[in-house]
């Protein structure tokens, strides 16, 4: 006997009663690996991190970010993806120490790579894009990012990723987003019930 | 959306003894400092195990709540109203997702935590286990479910745990949204045709006891729930989600001309407090301990989902690929 529903899509899924629960386990990675997202609504604006995202390659980690981050509001100007697994995230520090105060700045000054340095000013709160540094390893990286983003503001938390892990949006490609602004039934502004009741009140207001 | 009556563990007497009291210390004195715990950061096993538990809920409700309201999808009045309809209920879904990442930098990954929804282990806001028979059904739900919901969401988005914030920072902005929606498909039915009157008075009939079930019993002080409110997991007691719910919303049904059914429903104006007949909290054991009227087909829907899947997921996975938590 299959399961009555008063939904007719459910309805249609034919689901037996007794349909085999074991298979459910999910393996290991079931869900995929994971990615962290970041995004620039506007010009001019700070690229934050916004959160993660589920996927099996870079391409669909891009896509579910797209829907999971940038489907509401009215812009989006840049979205970068990075596999979780290549960021180095530094100790964290609290209580207005920085955690670059333990950062010891000898540099190598070899130069090989481009990474990419993230700040956390607050606990709680998103890590932002700070700039580029040129150098050796992360280690390096996290020296070279004291010296050339000094901070008035303590620094609870970096993370570094080499430039080349970083998969970030074409330019070309921003029209994805054009469509955001016909988008108004995603919007609270989009719902004005304030004169319907107003007119209701007085429909029912005794004279 | 996600009410509270969360279920949380009962506490071992020797629970904090266990723990490092240098290290306990310290976390205590970063939450009383007002900063956020982060996930690398040192926690109590209590303290890690009730926000697990807590957010997992949380996110289980998330998806478990698409369903009632995804029914009605297809079935809206005209193409706005379903256009609108998708988007919240992608919305919500949206929202599990960010919610089960908070939950993952925890250490219990989202598969888990799905068997554990399949399986009956973890539950979820139990106001789900009742169908939407009509589309007014769904209108309550946008406008009044998820209204309850952003009370005790937004009480949670002062708590102490950096994840959990951050994803509900999100979902409280998106959920405005879904409020205003549900209010404008609300008034329209409620100063509608003397059908749609009915139909919405019906709906309001239907979903009040639940709907007063949603904030949960209230809660005995306890020294767990101390402990809870201590370590900011816990953010109010469920009385106090309920009373601001009453307070907001109440005027906002009944000048719509709806009528509650609650003859003792009122506002005591020396104590400020709402009273109200206790709904019958011997339903919302059976209910939450699976014998409601939707239990099983919410489950069966979830399972179906996954088994059905699960060739597009195989398809798609990479043999040398190693899993990592979400960072933050």
């Amino acid at each position: 006997m299959s399961l009555k529903s008063l939904d007719p899509r459910v309805g249609r899924l034919h689901i037996s009663e007794q349909e085999d629960n074991d298979k459910t386990q999910k393996g290991a990675l079931d869900q995929f690996e994971t990615y962290e997202a970041f995004v620039q609504v506007k010009e001019g604006k700070s690229l934050d991190h916004v959160g993660s995202v589920h996927a099996p390659n870079e391409e669909m980690a891009f896509l579910f970010a797209k829907e999971q981050y940038t489907r509401r509001g009215m812009y989006c100007n840049t979205l970068c993806i990075v596999k979780t697994e290549n960021i180095m995230m530094s100790e964290f520090s609290d209580n207005k120490i920085s955690v670059y105060d333990s950062v010891t700045v000898n540099p190598t000054g070899i130069i090989t790579e481009e990474f990419e340095i993230f700040h956390m000013f607050k606990r709680g709160k998103h890590h932002r894009f700070i700039g580029t540094v040129n150098a050796l390893n992360f280690e390096d990286a996290m020296a070279n990012s004291k010296v050339f983003y000094p901070s008035e503001k303590p620094v609870y938390n970096v993370w570094v990723v080499n430039a080349k892990h970083m998969l970030t949006s074409d330019d070309d490609d921003r029209d994805i987003w054009d469509t955001l602004k016909e988008k108004q039934y995603r919007e609270a502004i989009d719902y004005k019930g304030q004169d319907i009741i107003k007119a209701y009140k007085e429909k029912i207001a005794p004279d | 959306m996600y009410g509270g009556g969360n279920v949380f563990e009962s506490m071992k007497a020797t629970a904090l003894a266990d723990e490092d009291p240098i290290k306990l210390a310290e976390f205590e004195a970063r939450i009383d400092r007002g900063e956020k715990i982060e996930p690398k950061d040192w926690m109590p096993q209590l303290y890690r195990k009730q926000l697990i538990r807590m957010i997992e809920q949380h996110a289980h409700s998330e998806i478990i709540g698409a369903l009632p309201e995804g029914t009605w999808i297809t079935r809206a009045p005209g193409f706005k109203r379903k256009m609108a309809l998708m988007a919240k209920v992608q919305d919500e879904v949206g929202h599990g997702q960010l919610l089960y990442s908070a939950a993952e930098t925890l250490g219990k990954s989202r598969e888990q935590m799905l068997d554990d929804l399949v399986s009956g282990k973890s539950k979820y806001s139990n106001i789900f286990n009742y169908p939407a028979f009509t589309w007014a059904d769904s209108c309550f739900i946008s406008w009044l479910v998820d209204a309850g919901a952003i009370v005790n969401q937004v009480a949670n988005s002062k708590g102490s745990y950096g994840p959990y914030c951050r994803a509900l920072e999100r979902i409280c902005a998106e959920e405005a949204f879904h409020l205003k929606y549900g209010h404008h498909c609300v008034i329209h039915l409620a100063t509608g045709t003397k059908i749609q009157q009915e139909m919405m008075q019906e709906a309001v009939t239907r979903w009040w006891p639940p709907m007063m079930h949603f904030f949960g019993p209230s809660d005995k002080i306890s020294v767990h729930s101390e402990i809870l409110m201590k370590w900011k997991v816990k953010m109010a007691s469920n009385d106090e989600c309920r009373q601001q719910f009453l307070d907001m919303y109440v005027p906002k049904i009944w000048e719509l001309g709806l009528k509650l059914p609650d003859d003792s429903l009122r506002k005591n104006t020396e104590t400020g407090q709402w009273e109200f007949t206790e709904p019958d909290w011997e339903e919302f054991k059976r209910v939450i301990n699976g014998d409601g009227p939707c239990n099983e087909e919410r489950l069966a829907v979830r399972r179906i989902a996954e088994e059905r899947g699960r060739w597009v997921r195989k398809a798609l996975l990479a043999p040398d690929a190693k899993y990592v938590a979400p960072l933050a």
